[in-house]
């Protein structure tokens, strides 16, 4: 074998149409999970202004509130979180063992279930915030 | 065989493929077809391509040839015969067209596991996959993630590597006296729980489809730990030597490495639940070391 | 067989860390959002707000504990992303360390401000 050929990484994004429902759900989990924990160092840093003072800290986050932009945010932060929550629950599941032929399925329910609580959530979410 | 133009069993497929004249061809499969009004729904689908020449796009890579030193691909018309597989459409690409077009394959009925090609963006194995499932034309590339040496081949080194490293034979220390027991017994219902990882033919399609094995080249793969299952579920094998393998296992390129994304599963030819299996390895490392705490 | 005998995996510990800290969170980060958006509209949110709720003992833990096992499953499970993607050798031990820095020093941030929305 004098020489050979790498095709590199085949399936990357090019192929996204070919992907199964464990695919999706692995890029999805992967893909929250990478904004959650950015979230997570972020919002640590905003609950921050706590030592500086109250008035800082109240006037922070409700100065934060006041934006639309921040609200729409959190509805992402909301269907982000749930996703995760949800399929992680069906990452549990498959650990034990349980319902493996029905991985695709769970996942599919997870992003309905998803976009179902992200909606109705959208009402309390945008409440007393204007454009 | 290249040079020989006519297959004798197949007299339709003679014709060139794309001439137009030859589309008459269909005409007495057509009448059969209005004829036998009691085919069911998936017969008269399938009919529909008898006749018919099928289009196959074929990766090609030959670093000694100059014009195949990058990467092409080679289209070819296969005449369409029913119960054609991927691994004959190939075969008569060769056979007819280009005797130069390389590919492995030997008992052609799934047990070698020697023909497992990328077909239209899924780990197939050639000679189970029916041209009729499959939409056209027809992309046959060489397995991703291994290194092509030419055409469809691709060098399973690697893989093999990886099988070797569990150590996939039986081991025991005590076998039976051969005075009173020829055979080494296994329950029936330990046979059961092993029965499907024993059927893995070693044609490399799960470890093809791991996106983790493509990142983490020491990753041991499913193929290699789902060979492991089919050891260290076995009731025969001595407690000492399932921990053994178990060690070997839950190392960090071992089972942790699985995301579960059933990619292996999915694409395994022989149906072999490997997610499922690698699931209850983590489950007995993870009991066995909290034995130990 | 006599070769490394240890009981410690360091590969399975975490795996098995993943998974109840992932079962602690879905409980808690439900409560999370639940309380201060629902139960309490976010918006509304003042500081004397937070210090009645962080006074309370029980959910003062409650925070830490969810900082601490939230800072854990996130951090290892970026660690876990980029070794399956081939991480290794000196980038790994220095990526592992940027990482376990960058998480205790989340927790102890997270912990101090706790403790002055607590007000003590």
């Amino acid at each position: 074998m004098s020489q050979s050929y790498n095709r590199g990484l085949i399936e990357d994004f090019g192929r996204w149409k070919e992907f199964s429902a464990g695919m999706w759900a692995w890029i999805f989990h992967k893909f929250t999970g990478w904004m959650l924990i950015g979230y997570l160092f972020t919002h640590i840093a905003v609950l921050s202004s706590a030592l500086t003072g109250p008035e800082a800290y109240t006037n922070t986050i409700q100065g934060l509130e006041s934006l639309f932009i921040v609200r729409v945010l959190e509805v992402g932060l909301l269907a982000v979180a749930v996703f995760h929550i949800l399929n992680g629950l069906r990452l549990l599941m498959v650990d034990l063992g349980v319902g493996l032929d029905a991985q695709d399925k769970s996942f599919y329910a997870s992003l309905v279930l998803t976009a179902i609580i992200t909606i109705a959530s959208v009402p309390t979410f945008m409440d007393g915030v204007t454009l | 065989m290249s040079t020989q133009q006519q297959e004798p069993e197949q007299p339709e497929s003679q014709e060139a493929p794309e001439d137009p004249e030859m589309r008459g061809a269909e005409s007495p499969v057509d009448e059969r077809e209005k004829a036998g009004g009691d085919i069911d729904q998936t017969t008269a689908d399938r009919s529909e391509l008898e006749g018919e020449t099928i289009l196959i796009k074929v990766f090609r890579y030959d670093p000694e040839v100059a014009d195949k030193q990058e990467p092409r691909f080679d289209e070819f018309h296969v005449p369409f015969e029913k119960g054609m597989t991927v691994l004959d459409a190939v075969m008569y690409a060769r056979d007819n067209y280009d005797s130069s077009l390389t590919f492995r394959h030997s008992c052609r009925q799934a047990v070698c596991g020697s023909d497992a090609f990328f077909v239209n963006g899924k780990q197939r194995l050639g000679c189970k996959t029916q041209m009729a499932d499959l939409e056209h034309p027809v992309r046959i590339e060489p397995l991703p993630h291994q290194e092509v040496v030419k055409d469809l081949v691709v060098d399973m080194d690697h893989f093999y590597d990886q099988m070797h490293t569990v150590e996939p034979y039986f081991q025991s220390e005590d076998t039976p006296d051969a005075s009173d027991l020829e055979e080494q017994r296994q329950s029936r219902e330990n046979r059961e729980k092993v029965k499907m990882s024993t059927r893995c033919i070693w044609c490399g399609a799960c470890m093809s489809s791991c996106n983790i094995a493509a990142g983490d080249n020491e990753y041991l793969g499913p193929a290699a730990i789902n060979k492991a299952y089919r050891f260290a579920m076995d009731d025969r094998e001595d407690a000492d030597i399932k921990e053994h393998r178990l060690r070997i296992l839950e190392q960090e390129h071992g089972v942790w490495r699985c995301q579960t994304q059933f990619s292996c599963t999915e694409v395994c030819p022989k149906d072999i639940p490997l997610t499922e299996h690698i699931q209850e390895l983590k489950r007995e490392a993870v009991k066995k070391n909290l034995k130990f705490w | 067989m006599a070769e490394r005998y240890s009981s410690f995996a360091p590969g399975g510990t975490a795996w098995l860390l993943q998974r109840i800290t992932a079962a602690f969170l879905v409980i808690v980060l439900a409560f999370h959002f639940f309380l201060l958006h629902f139960v309490n509209h976010a918006a509304d949110v003042t500081f004397a707000g937070t210090q009645a709720r962080m006074e309370n003992v029980g959910y003062f833990l409650t925070m830490v504990l969810f900082l601490i096992a939230g800072t854990f499953h996130g951090v290892n499970g970026v660690y876990n992303a980029l070794v399956n993607q081939g991480l290794k050798g000196t980038q790994k031990k220095v990526v592992l360390a940027v990482l376990v820095i960058a998480s205790v020093a989340l927790i102890a941030q997270g912990i101090y401000v706790a403790i002055a929305m607590a007000g003590w």
